[in-house]
C-alpha cells in the first residue's frame, strides 16, 4: 500500500525549484498588500547600510587624508618642553621635519581690552608638510605670517574675528607682544590632530614665540615634530619605523603617531557613534518587522483557499510553507534592494550636505561589506518576523474549501517553525552584539528592546482583556470604541506594538538628552568655579592671587601646582601593553594627564584606602590614585607607576586611593604625588576662582579683562564658555541621534498605517451596516476617534514609562548622573501618539464614511 | 481469482485492466472505497456535533454514486472522509486499496495527488495561474516531467484548447469549472469526487459539466462520487445514497443503467 505514498519523487533541490516556480506564478498578481512590508524593510536596511557606509566613508576619509590630518607621515609630540637636539637629529634621519607648537592663550584687543581664549599654533617655514593651508585672500602662509614694520603677521579663524569684532589689518595683543591679523584661515589640513578646541585658532610664526613670553618652564605647550618621509612608506613600513623610533630614543618620552592612525580619538568617536546609530537602525528594522509579520499574516489570510486547493491537489504542508517562504523572500529582497540603493546613496548625499560641518572629507564610495551587513540584517529581520505566520500556513486544512471553519487564530505553528524563528532571532542578536564595539551596551540595548517588545505584546493583550471585561457603558460611541478594541482581529496589538516601540525610544532619547543638558548647565555650574587660570608661573603666583583677592574679594580661590605627564608603565608593564582589569579607564593611559602634588588630601575627594603621607614626607616618591580608575585598571596600594614628566621618568608607589567627585568641575587629578617628587622641577600653577552666589556676566567679564591685561601670559578659561562649548557638541550629537531615531518613528508610522489599512475592509462593512441601521457620520467619527484615542493614550503612557525607565537607567546607572522626569517631553510624546493614531485613523475612516451603503451591501 | 461479488468482477473485467496505468498500485478486486463503522465529530465544547454516526459503505470500482440529503446531513463530510481530507474518529477508511487511517498528513496529501480528483462547487482555481498551469499543478506536485503536455491534452479534451493561457478571472464560470474538471482528471485518478459541481452554474452549462464527468467516469472507468442537491443529477448515477443526520438513510441503484455484464 505504501508504494505510492512513501517518499516524494522529488529531491530537496527539485522541491525548492518547484516551490519557487509556484511562488513566482503567485506573485504575478503584483505586490499589492506588500508595499508596507517593502517600505519597512527598505527603511531599516537603508538606515543600517547608510549609517555603516557613512562611518566607513569617514574612516576611509581619515585614512586617505591621514598625512594631512597628522601633518606628516609620523608625528612625535612632547609637552612642556622641546626634544633634545640628538633626538631632532634622529628625526632628521627619517625625513623632512617640521616643528610646531600648540598652546592655549589669551588674545586681546589693543583698544578696548576685550579678550578671547585662542588655540594658538606656532609654525615653522616647513609647515604644512602635507595638504594646504587655505587663506581667504589666497596669499601664501609665509607672506601672511611675515613681520612687517616690526609687527608680526597672524592668521585666524573667522570665529575669532567675530568674537572680538576685529577685521583683517587690526592688531591683537598676544602675551607680551602684538600681532597683526593678516588673513582668515579657510582650511587647516591638520586641524583634527589637535583634539578638542576651547577657542578659535590663531596661527603665528614660531619666531614670534619668544616675544610673547607665553612659553615658560612648565607652560602647557605641546611641541609636535612632524616627519615627511620620501618616498612615503606604506602602513607596514610605518609601523616598523615607529618601533625603531621608540627603540632608538627610549628616553625621549614622546608620543608617536603615524598617518595610519592619524586621529585615534576621532576614530573612536566615529566607531562608537556608528555603533549606536546602527542599533537605532536595527530598532527601526525590528519595528518594521511588526509590519512584515502583519503583511505576511494578512496575505496568507487571503490565500487560505489557494493553500487548501494546493493541499487537495496533493501538496504537503511543508511544500505550502516553501511556496510562501520563497514569495516572502522575494518580496523581502525587493525591500532590501531598495534599502541598499538608498543606503549606498547616503554617503554621497551626506558628503555633499555635511561638507561644511564634517572635519574630514568623506570618502564617499560604495562599500560592499557595509551593504552586505544591511542585506544580512534585513533578511534576518524579515525571516524572524515572517517564519511564525508562514508556519501557520502549513496547517491550513484542505477542508477550508468546503466550509468556513473559524479556528482559533492564536494557534501556535509547528515546533520546527518556532525553532526556526528562535534560531533566526538568536543569529540576529548575536551578529548585532558581535559587531558592536561596546558589547555590554549592545546587550543592554538589545535586552531593553526585546523587553519592551514582550511588554508591549502583554500590554496589548491586557488592554483587550480589560476592554472585554469592562462593564457596559451607556454611550453608544464609547461602547462601539471599546468593542473595536477587543474584538477578534482588532487593531490593538498592531498599534500598541508598532507605535509603542518607536515612541519609547523617542521618549528615552529625549529624556537622556534633556537630562544631560540640565546636568551640564544647572547642576554643575552651581558647584563649579567660574574661572580656571592656567600657566601661572610660580614667580607671579602671589601677585596673581593678590590681584584676584583685590578684584573679587568675596570669591573663593584654589591654587595647585600643575604639570602634564604621560604614564609610561604600570606595575612594570609598558602602558601600551598593559591590560586593564575592567573597561572604562583606558583614557588614563592615553595621552598626557594633569599631574600635581599636595601636602594634604585635596578638597572634593575622600580617602578611600591607605593613608595620606605626612606633610614633611621625604622618602621615595608616593602617589595617590583615583579609586575608580585604579579599580578599573586593576591597581592597588603598593603598585608602582612610572610617569614621564618634563622628559624625566619618575617611578612612584601608590600610597592611597581617593574617591573623587568629578562632576564638581573643581580641580581634580587622577594622580596626586607627594611634594618631594617634583622638588625643584619647573612648573606652572592652576588656579580656580568661584563665587558662592552667581554673579552677573558683566562682573565675570570685567574680572577677565583686568586679569588678562595685568597678566597677559596667563590663560583664562571661563567655565560658562567651556560649558556652552560642550553644550553645543551635545546639541549636535542630539540632532544626529534624533534624526536616526525618527527613522524608527517613521517605521512605526508605516506599520501603523499598514495595520489601519488592513482593517479597512472590515471597517467599511461595519460602517455601512451601522449607517444602514441609522448611525450618523458624526457618531461614527466619534466612535472611531475614541477608539484611536484610547489606543494612542495607552501606548503613550507605556512609552513614557518604558522610555523613562530606560533614560533613568542610562543617566543614573551608566553615566552616574541624576535623573529628572521632564513634563514637557512627556506631554510631547503623548501628543505625538495621539496625533498619529487619531490622525491616521480618522484620515482612513473619513473615506470609509463616504462609502455608499448599497454597493457594499450588494457585494456582501 | 474468485470474485466475492459478481458486480465487482464484472466491473473489473469491463475495466480492461485500465487500472494498471496507475503507478505502483497494488491491484485487488476489492471495492474502490470501503468505509467501516465511520464516526466523526467536529467542533469543540458546546459546539461539538456528531456528524457521521457509524457509516458502513462499499463503493465499487468504476461506478458512479450520488450522495444526497438535506443540509447538515453529513454528505459533504462523508465526501471529505473519502478524499482523505478529514480523518474519521473511529472506524476504517480504505480508498483505492489504501487504509487512510495510518497515513500521515503529508502521506495523505500525496495519496490525494495521485489517486483522487476533486471538483468543487466554487471551482477553486488558483487565481494567479493560467488554465494550463492550474491543470498542471497536481502533476507538477507529483514530479511528472511531462506535466504540461498532459495538462494541454486534458484541457483540449474538455474543449478549452483555445483558453490555455487565460487566467481564471478571464473565464466564465462554466469554463472555470471545465478547467477544474480537467485538473481533477489529469492525474488519471481512481476516484473522482465532486461537491455540488453544478451548484454555481446555470442549467445548460451545468449539463455540460455533468456530461464531462460522466463520460470520464465511463471512458476511464473512474469511480465517481458526487454530492448534489439536484435530484435529476443524482438520478444519473449508478447508485444513490441518501443521508440523514449522519446516517445512510437509503441506498439504492440510480435510474442509469448499470454496465450490461453486471445487470445481466
Amino acid at each position: 500500500m505504501s508504494s505510492f505514498v512513501s517518499g516524494s519523487t522529488h529531491s530537496g533541490n527539485q522541491t525548492f525549484k518547484l516551490a519557487s516556480r509556484f511562488a513566482l506564478r503567485e506573485l504575478r498578481g503584483g505586490l499589492k498588500g506588500f508595499y508596507i512590508f517593502i517600505a519597512c524593510i527598505a527603511l531599516g536596511v537603508a538606515a543600517i547600510a547608510g549609517v555603516t557606509s557613512v562611518s566607513r566613508a569617514l574612516t576611509e576619509g581619515i585614512a586617505e587624508e591621514g598625512q594631512a590630518i597628522l601633518g606628516g607621515d609620523l608625528s612625535f609630540s612632547v609637552i612642556h618642553r622641546q626634544v633634545e637636539p640628538e633626538q631632532v637629529a634622529f628625526l632628521e634621519t627619517l625625513g623632512d621635519v617640521s616643528r610646531i607648537a600648540t598652546l592655549r592663550a589669551m588674545s586681546r584687543r589693543t583698544d578696548t581690552g576685550d579678550q578671547a581664549l585662542v588655540e594658538l599654533k606656532a609654525v615653522d617655514n616647513a609647515y604644512p608638510l602635507y595638504g594646504n593651508l587655505d587663506l581667504a585672500s589666497g596669499q601664501s602662509l609665509d607672506e601672511a605670517l611675515a613681520s612687517k614694520d616690526g609687527i608680526w603677521g597672524a592668521v585666524a579663524d573667522l570665529a575669532l574675528l567675530a568674537r572680538l569684532d576685529v577685521k583683517v589689518g587690526d592688531q591683537l595683543a598676544l602675551g607680551r607682544t602684538t600681532v597683526r591679523i593678516t588673513d582668515v584661515i579657510e582650511g587647516e589640513p591638520d586641524k583634527l590632530a589637535g583634539g578638542m578646541d576651547f577657542g578659535p585658532r590663531l596661527m603665528i610664526s614660531d619666531a614670534v614665540i619668544p616675544d610673547t613670553g607665553l612659553v615658560q618652564p612648565g607652560s602647557l605647550v605641546r611641541w609636535h615634530y612632524r616627519v615627511r618621509m620620501s618616498p612615503a612608506p606604506d602602513v607596514q613600513d610605518l609601523e616598523s619605523v615607529v618601533e625603531r623610533a621608540k627603540a632608538a630614543e627610549p628616553e625621549a618620552g614622546w608620543r608617536v603617531r603615524s598617518r595610519a592612525n592619524a586621529s585615534p580619538g576621532l576614530q573612536r568617536s566615529i566607531d562608537r557613534f556608528a555603533q549606536f546609530l546602527t542599533l537605532v537602525g536595527l530598532t527601526a528594522l525590528v519595528v518594521g518587522g511588526v509590519g512584515v509579520a502583519n503583511a505576511v499574516r494578512s496575505y496568507l489570510e487571503t490565500k487560505r483557499e489557494v493553500i487548501a486547493s494546493f493541499k487537495c491537489l496533493g501538496s504537503t504542508g511543508g511544500f505550502v510553507f516553501k511556496i510562501y517562504l520563497v514569495q516572502m523572500l522575494i518580496i523581502a529582497l525587493i525591500g532590501i534592494f531598495i534599502g541598499l540603493v538608498l543606503g549606498a546613496m547616503i554617503p554621497f548625499a551626506a558628503g555633499a550636505a555635511l561638507s561644511s560641518v564634517l572635519p574630514v572629507q568623506l570618502a564617499a564610495s560604495i562599500y560592499p561589506a557595509e551593504l552586505g551587513l544591511g542585506l544580512l540584517y534585513g533578511l534576518l529581520t524579515a525571516l524572524a518576523f515572517a517564519l511564525w505566520p508562514l508556519g501557520r500556513a502549513h496547517d491550513v486544512p484542505p477542508t477550508a474549501l468546503f466550509r468556513d471553519i473559524v479556528t482559533g487564530g492564536s494557534k501556535l505553528p509547528r515546533k520546527r517553525y518556532l525553532f526556526a524563528t528562535a534560531v533566526t532571532v538568536l543569529v540576529l542578536v548575536s551578529i548585532a552584539i558581535f559587531l558592536s564595539h561596546d558589547k555590554d551596551l549592545a546587550v543592554v540595548y538589545i535586552g531593553a528592546t526585546a523587553g519592551a517588545f514582550v511588554l508591549l505584546v502583554a500590554v496589548a493583550r491586557l488592554i483587550m482583556f480589560a476592554a472585554k471585561r469592562l462593564p457596559s457603558v451607556r454611550s453608544t460611541e464609547l461602547r462601539l470604541a471599546i468593542a473595536n478594541i477587543h474584538r477578534p482581529g482588532a487593531l490593538t496589538p498592531s498599534v500598541v506594538l508598532s507605535l509603542g516601540l518607536g515612541l519609547s525610544l523617542l521618549v528615552a532619547l529625549a529624556l537622556i538628552d534633556g537630562n544631560l543638558r540640565r546636568e551640564l548647565s544647572a547642576t554643575i555650574s552651581d558647584k563649579a568655579p567660574s574661572f580656571f587660570f592656567v600657566d601661572i608661573q610660580s614667580h607671579e603666583r602671589d601677585a596673581f592671587e593678590a590681584l584676584l583677592m583685590q578684584e573679587a574679594p568675596d570669591a573663593e580661590l584654589q591654587s595647585v601646582p600643575m604639570l602634564r605627564g604621560r604614564i609610561i608603565s604600570l606595575k612594570g608593564i609598558p602602558s601600551d601593553e598593559f591590560e586593564p582589569a575592567q573597561e572604562g579607564s583606558e583614557w588614563v593611559l592615553r595621552g598626557d594627564r594633569g599631574i600635581t602634588y599636595e601636602k594634604t588630601l585635596p578638597e572634593n575627594s575622600e580617602l578611600a584606602e591607605g593613608t595620606w603621607w605626612p606633610e614633611d614626607y621625604a622618602g621615595n616618591p608616593l602617589v595617590s590614585f583615583d579609586l575608580e580608575s585604579a579599580t578599573e585598571l586593576g591597581l592597588t596600594i603598593g603598585d608602582k607607576i612610572t610617569v614621564n614628566v618634563l622628559g624625566r621618568e619618575i617611578t612612584a608607589e601608590i600610597a592611597n586611593l581617593r574617591d573623587i567627585e568629578w562632576q564638581s568641575f573643581g580641580i581634580n587629578f587622577v594622580m596626586v604625588f607627594s611634594p618631594n617628587t617634583f622638588a625643584g622641577a619647573p612648573h606652572a600653577n592652576l588656579m580656580t576662582l568661584g563665587w558662592a552666589k552667581e554673579v552677573p556676566t558683566e562682573t565675570e567679564l570685567a574680572l577677565l579683562k583686568t586679569v588678562s591685561n595685568a597678566f597677559p601670559t596667563v590663560t583664562s578659561v571661563r567655565v560658562k564658555d567651556a560649558i556652552s562649548q560642550v553644550n553645543e557638541l551635545v546639541a549636535q550629537l542630539a540632532w544626529a541621534i534624533r534624526g536616526a531615531s525618527s527613522i524608527t518613528l517613521i517605521a512605526s508610522v508605516l506599520v501603523l498605517a499598514g495595520a489601519l489599512a488592513a482593517g479597512h475592509r472590515s471597517r467599511i462593512y461595519d460602517a455601512v451596516i451601522l449607517k444602514t441601521i441609522g448611525a450618523t457620520r458624526p457618531r461614527l467619527i466619534l466612535a472611531y476617534g475614541l477608539e484611536y484615542a484610547i489606543l494612542g493614550l495607552v501606548t503613550a503612557v507605556f512609552a513614557l514609562v518604558a522610555g523613562g525607565i530606560a533614560a533613568w537607567y542610562v543617566i543614573t546607572q551608566i553615566m552616574g548622573g541624576s535623573f529628572v522626569l521632564m513634563p514637557v517631553t512627556a506631554a510631547g510624546a503623548a501628543l505625538v501618539a495621539l496625533i498619529l493614531t487619531v490622525g491616521f485613523g480618522l484620515i482612513g475612516t473619513w473615506r470609509i464614511l463616504g462609502e455608499k451603503p448599497a454597493p457594499v451591501l450588494r457585494n456582501l | 481469482m474468485v470474485a466475492e461479488r459478481p458486480i465487482v468482477e464484472g466491473m473489473y473485467l469491463s475495466g480492461r485492466r485500465s487500472r494498471a496505468r496507475c503507478k505502483g498500485l497494488i491491484m485487488t478486486n476489492s471495492p474502490a472505497i470501503t468505509l467501516k463503522n465511520v464516526h466523526l465529530t467536529l467542533g469543540e465544547g458546546a459546539g461539538r456535533v456528531h456528524i457521521l454516526k457509524g457509516i458502513d459503505l462499499d463503493i465499487e470500482k468504476g461506478t458512479s454514486v450520488g450522495l444526497v440529503g438535506p443540509s447538515g446531513s453529513g454528505k459533504s463530510t462523508l465526501l471529505m472522509v473519502m478524499a482523505g481530507l478529514e480523518r474519521a474518529d473511529e472506524g476504517s477508511v480504505e480508498v483505492a486499496g489504501s487504509q487512510l487511517g495510518p497515513l500521515s498528513e503529508d502521506q495523505l496529501a500525496r495519496f490525494r495527488g495521485r489517486n483522487v480528483g476533486i471538483i468543487f462547487q466554487s471551482f477553486h482555481l488558483v487565481p494567479n495561474m493560467t488554465a494550463l498551469e492550474n491543470v498542471a499543478v497536481p502533476l507538477e506536485l507529483a514530479g511528472d516531467s511531462s506535466a504540461f503536455e498532459k495538462a494541454k491534452a486534458e484541457l483540449e479534451a474538455v474543449g478549452l484548447g483555445h483558453r490555455m493561457h487565460h487566467y481564471p478571472a478571464q473565464m466564465s464560470g462554466g469554463e472555470q469549472q471545465r478547467v477544474a474538471v480537467a485538473r481533477a482528471l489529469v492525474v488519471e485518478p481512481q476516484i473522482l469526487i465532486a461537491d455540488e459541481p453544478t451548484g454555481n452554474l446555470d442549467e445548460s452549462t451545468g449539463a455540460q459539466i455533468v456530461d464531462l464527468m460522466f463520460s470520464a467516469q465511463r471512458d476511464r472507468k473512474t469511480t465517481l462520487v458526487l454530492v448534489t442537491h439536484d435530484p435529476s443529477l443524482a438520478e444519473k448515477c449508478d447508485r444513490m445514497i441518501r443521508m440523514r443526520s449522519g446516517e445512510v438513510e437509503e441506498d439504492h441503484a440510480g435510474s442509469a443503467h448499470l454496465p450490461e455484464e453486471v445487470s445481466a
